[in-house]
């Protein structure tokens, strides 16, 4: 969701304005022949051009060499001191009512140009965002943050279940949200070519064995050998930073898109357009997330899990088999954190960062919550996703995630235990 | 005054006078002649439960008061209240003749009140002198302007350690001033404790279940230590479990049972005291934590 | 294979500028994390603080570069200040959380394209180092070099890393000197347990405010080198793994000692330069099949990297305590 509001374009004109007061203003009377220029044509199909469209250009330091205003037939050139990087800025509190850049694209764009070459810059406008009323635009970013703070839950529950009953903060959580979304890709896209819901599936079994896996012949190990739990969560950490690179390594750095549901119809409902895939990620995450609540809270396991978050000892002593509710734990969490990156996936694409810029996220929600209390992390992880989203209304969507990171240091200052914890007692 | 360990302003009672506080009737709430601590409509509840309730209490100043009760009985949180750790939710108390407005634990602590804690806080990987030179008030040298000049600090330290050294001594731990204390056994680490709170020259020391893992000849050398301390000035409060161990040494007993007190008086008449039998024995509960 | 080609490199990358910054951010970190158990995961944030300090003083508002350094040390205290007065009391690992949360707030907000006229946004920022090299003692002619192999560097290369380890040895002593000090000792009472602090009378808050703000300008001088010896900075170079390879370096050296993080510092270089070089040189062998080159060529970084997260790992499960670490010290943290 790529919209700006004018007064974002107005900030960055009053910013740019003042950081660069004198700089030096170029274009029109060239000396030379050979010009090197930046240039481009703002237009809607091929029959509405705009003309008096501001458009700035600065050197990479920030500093301004030019700036033009569009022609009747949309065209605007800017000459430039030779060849480099330059920042090509549209103003969009100059373009009319009803009219922005297209989703996609950003007001300002880095082009390098040749000396003495021009270089055309693509600024798409389109009609539809500006056009819709707020209201729908803010159900809409709703809806987005409801899904975002259903993927962000669904990958904390292992996170959070796992801090109840051993203690350890897995900074490692994030990479097997990566892991899920890239193991789901090879096999949708790379082995055999599976149906994404099967590939899925595989997926779920894959990450709960790695796990499981990893609780037997690692931390379980290390807690036997009277390992601190700090030097537990840096072994978290070392274990993030190898994952990550590892799945950089065989997956590659650019984000790729799995190959089934990419291209679909949106259904419209009353203010919402929703697409038969963000649907289904919601109503899946839903479904699984009641389901998890009802095994913590109507099973024999779930009674032993919240039984050994609250003493593991106590619970050892009466009889419950701490070390299997622990392995039962990270199965089940590494699963569902490899689902979460499946449906963050086909949100978004994969990338092996994927999982770690989710982690932060993650954090803020379980944090938020009030750490071990499993249905704060659920409402925490739906304000953190909810905030992220919704404040795209009023800010750029690069910035969107300074909000929910913001809203966190912020409810902590107030209460610090978060908002559903309890304080515990001293001595 | 280096090796002043009873930096206290009111002197005990001359030889041959009667205890003032052997005037005071055994009632609850009952007001002391000399109260280092007056408490006043004291509540904190946890959820549902009222783990403290206290209408008026008043320790007396240079004496031993034990605070006994069963588990759960709020004798630690009424600890915690009473030294900012935990916050009332309603009450107001006074220190020493002045009123606690804002209890922070470190003030209080400043102005002398000093306590312990029922699972010991030994400072694991600080040697045991250094625990306890830790303790020491008004040291210049934990002042960050003045730290880095160790000529400006190294009197005042080497007074400090000589002091520290007798404390040690007197709680057999002398010889394992240079070991870390987390090596300790949990009884040494007690007493490291109490060493560490009177390092600070307190006027009021608050000592929750000092004995408890602690060898029974050293917790009664421990506790005539203490007794001296008090016959000097020091005030002395103490949290202990059982009744039986506390009417050996203590001066006054107050009684708590479900976070209110039940009854208070001289250890001899208060372990007869039928409410205080049956908080014990009739209506004991199993609560989370004393 | 050369190796003397690989071992020069290490070295060269082991005394370098990279390890001055890293041995500055770790130095802080053991201030923190070390001395006062406080689990600062946002050490980078000081460092950006620093290094864009610098830059946008200078590249910006056109000051002088020493105006420019201040400003960036300044910056670094404001941040410490700041983020110390809402966290401080918080759980530790909320602490680290926050901290985290707040270096990747600056780091998105500074490499932001509303930034750009101020901070160059995305695109990072540059400013002329002059007023820094013109003090260079060391002749600086195209052809001077100074070293043996491939463990040599330029006159200019050489000035920065001089200064720069002049200043870690500064900044140890200093370290060294507050921390023996009945200071310390507050210090290091509040990492073991700071409640029994407080019940002694400590103001825990204010020394953990006091450690805080010191470790956090210590992370703003390795800005500061940061920012002279590329004369600028860039918003990636600052992103939160920077903060969990000094804590590598820390660990590695010994957490809570005078000179662990800085040898701590200069292996993590040295190793991590070692394994890149050594990949290189081995995609270039004969014997080597084709696939497995094609597969080599080109990720040296990303495999260094993640040898860094296996070390981190084996680090914990054979020698938690580091190099110059106390094993018995370690033990006693398991509870």
């Amino acid at each position: 969701m790529r919209r700006w509001v004018a007064l974002a374009g107005f900030v960055l004109c009053l910013v740019l304005a003042w950081a660069v007061p004198g700089a030096a203003q170029s274009g029109g009377d060239a000396e030379s022949t050979e010009q090197t220029v930046v240039e481009g044509t703002l237009r809607l199909g091929f029959d509405q051009f705009f003309s008096g469209i501001k458009i700035t250009v600065a050197d990479e330091a920030g500093a301004r060499v030019g700036q033009a205003i569009t022609d009747a037939d949309g065209r605007w050139s800017v000459e430039v001191p030779g060849a480099g990087t330059y920042l090509v800025t549209l103003d969009e509190a100059s373009l009319p009512d009803g009219v922005s850049l297209r989703e996609g694209y950003e007001s300002t764009t880095p082009v390098t140009v040749a000396q003495g070459a021009s270089r055309a810059v693509v600024f798409a406008v389109g009609e539809a965002p500006k056009g819709t009323p707020f209201g729908e635009r803010a159900a809409q970013t709703v809806f987005n943050g409801l899904k975002f703070g259903l993927i962000i839950a669904m990958s904390a529950i292992g996170l959070s279940l796992i801090y109840g009953t051993t203690g350890l903060v897995n900074f490692a959580h994030g990479e097997l949200v990566t892991f899920g979304a890239v193991i789901a890709w090879f096999f949708n896209s790379s082995w055999g070519g599976l149906n994404l819901i099967v590939a899925a599936i595989l997926t779920m079994v894959v990450c709960g064995m790695l796990g499981a896996g990893l609780e037997t012949g690692l931390f379980r190990p290390m807690r036997r050998r009277r390992l601190g739990i700090f030097q537990l969560v840096v072994v978290t950490i070392g274990l993030s930073l190898l994952g990550r690179q590892l799945i950089q390594l065989f997956f590659g750095a650019e984000p790729l898109p799995y190959s089934d549901y990419q291209v679909q119809e949106r259904w419209e409902f009353g203010p919402w357009a929703v697409t038969p895939r963000e649907l289904i990620t919601v109503v899946v995450i839903f479904a699984v997330l009641v389901a998890v609540g009802l095994m913590l809270h109507g099973t024999r396991f779930g009674k032993a899990t919240r039984a050994v978050s609250d003493n593991a000892s106590l619970a050892e002593a009466s009889g419950i088999n701490v070390n299997r509710i622990v392995v039962m734990v990270w199965a089940i969490g590494a699963a569902l954190a490899g689902l979460g990156g499946v449906f963050q996936g086909l949100d978004t694409d994969i990338d092996p960062f994927l999982g770690f810029q989710l982690l932060l996220l993650i954090f803020a929600g379980v944090e938020l919550g009030g750490l071990g209390t499993a249905f704060g992390a659920l409402a925490g992880s739906l304000i953190i996703g909810m905030s992220t989203e919704v404040s795209t209304l009023w800010i750029s969507p690069e910035l969107k995630f300074v909000v929910p990171l913001a809203a966190l240091i912020l409810v902590l200052l107030l209460r610090p235990q978060g908002l559903f914890g309890i304080k515990a007692r001293v001595g | 005054m280096p090796d002043d360990l009873t930096p206290r302003p009111e002197p005990g009672p001359a030889a041959g006078e009667i205890e003032p506080i052997l005037t005071v009737p055994p009632e609850v709430g009952a007001p002391k002649p000399n109260p280092i601590l007056v408490v006043d409509n004291l509540t904190r509840s946890f959820g549902g439960l009222r783990a403290v309730d206290v209408d008026h209490l008043e320790m007396e100043r240079g004496v031993v008061t034990a605070l006994i009760g069963p588990n759960g009985a709020g004798k630690t949180t009424l600890f915690n209240l009473l030294t900012g750790f935990d916050r009332a939710d309603t009450g107001r108390w006074s220190f020493d003749g002045q009123p606690v407005t804002s209890p922070s634990p470190d003030q209080l602590a400043r102005k002398g009140m000093i306590r312990t804690f029922q699972l010991t806080k030994s400072l694991a990987k600080l040697t045991v002198l250094d625990n306890v030179l830790l303790g020491a008030p008004g040291q210049v040298g934990e002042r960050l302007p003045v730290a880095p000049f160790r000529s400006r600090w190294r009197h005042q330290e080497q007074a400090n350690t000589e002091r520290a050294e007798e404390l040690l001594e007197r709680f057999n731990l002398a010889h394992m001033r240079d070991e870390l204390a987390g090596t300790l056994s949990g009884g040494q680490r007690k007493l490291l404790e109490v060493a560490r709170a009177l390092m600070a020259e307190p006027v009021l020391i608050m000592l929750d279940e000092p004995m408890a893992g602690v060898n029974p000849a050293l917790a009664q050398s421990l506790m005539r230590h203490i007794t001296l301390l008090a016959y000097e000035g020091l005030s002395v409060v103490f949290i202990e479990h059982a009744m039986d161990v506390v009417t050996g040494i203590s001066d006054w007993v107050v009684v708590l049972a479900q976070g209110r007190v039940i009854a208070e008086g001289p250890p001899w008449k208060v372990i007869h005291d039928d409410e205080v039998i049956d908080a014990y024995l009739g209506r004991r509960r199993a609560g989370a934590g004393s | 294979m050369d190796f003397d080609i690989i071992f020069g490199n290490a070295a060269r990358a082991a005394f370098g500028p990279e390890a001055v910054i890293l041995a500055l951010a770790a130095v802080g970190l053991n201030v923190h994390f070390g001395f006062t158990g406080l689990l600062n995961f946002g050490q980078v944030g000081f460092l950006l603080l620093g290094a864009y300090g610098t830059s946008v003083s200078v590249a910006t508002f056109g000051w002088s570069l020493w105006v420019g350094v201040v400003v960036g040390l300044v910056l670094s205290v404001a941040l410490a200040v700041a983020l110390g007065f809402p966290t401080l009391r918080l759980h530790a690992v909320m602490f680290a959380i926050v901290t985290i949360a707040a270096a990747e707030i600056i780091r998105i907000l500074i490499g932001s394209t509303d930034a750009i006229g101020l901070t160059g946004g995305p695109l990072s920022v540059s400013f002329d180092a002059g007023a820094f090299y013109d003090l260079n003692p060391y002749p600086d002619g195209p052809h001077d070099r100074y070293g043996i192999g491939t463990f040599e560097f330029t006159g200019q290369q050489l000035w920065v890393i001089t200064v720069g380890w002049v200043l870690v040895a500064l900044v140890c002593l200093a370290v060294f000197l507050i921390v023996r000090s009945p200071w310390g000792r507050v210090l290091k009472s509040i990492r073991e347990d700071e409640d029994a602090a407080r019940s002694l009378g400590k103001n825990v808050f204010s020394y953990k405010m006091q450690a805080l703000v010191i470790g956090g300008v210590i992370g703003g001088m390795g800005g500061v080198i940061d920012a002279i010896k590329t004369s600028g900075a860039d918003p990636n170079g600052f992103r939160p793994q920077v903060t969990f390879f000094a804590y590598t370096a820390l660990l590695l050296g010994g957490s809570a000692t005078y000179l662990g993080p800085v040898l701590g510092a200069i292996l993590f270089w040295f190793l991590r330069e070692w394994i890149e070089s050594f990949l290189r040189q081995l995609t270039a062998e004969a014997w080597l099949p084709d696939a497995a080159a094609d597969f080599l060529d080109g990720t040296e970084g990303v495999i260094s990297v993640a040898m860094v997260g296996l070390a981190l790992v084996l680090l914990m499960l054979f020698r938690p305590q580091g190099i110059v670490g106390n094993r018995t010290e370690m033990q006693l943290d398991a509870r």
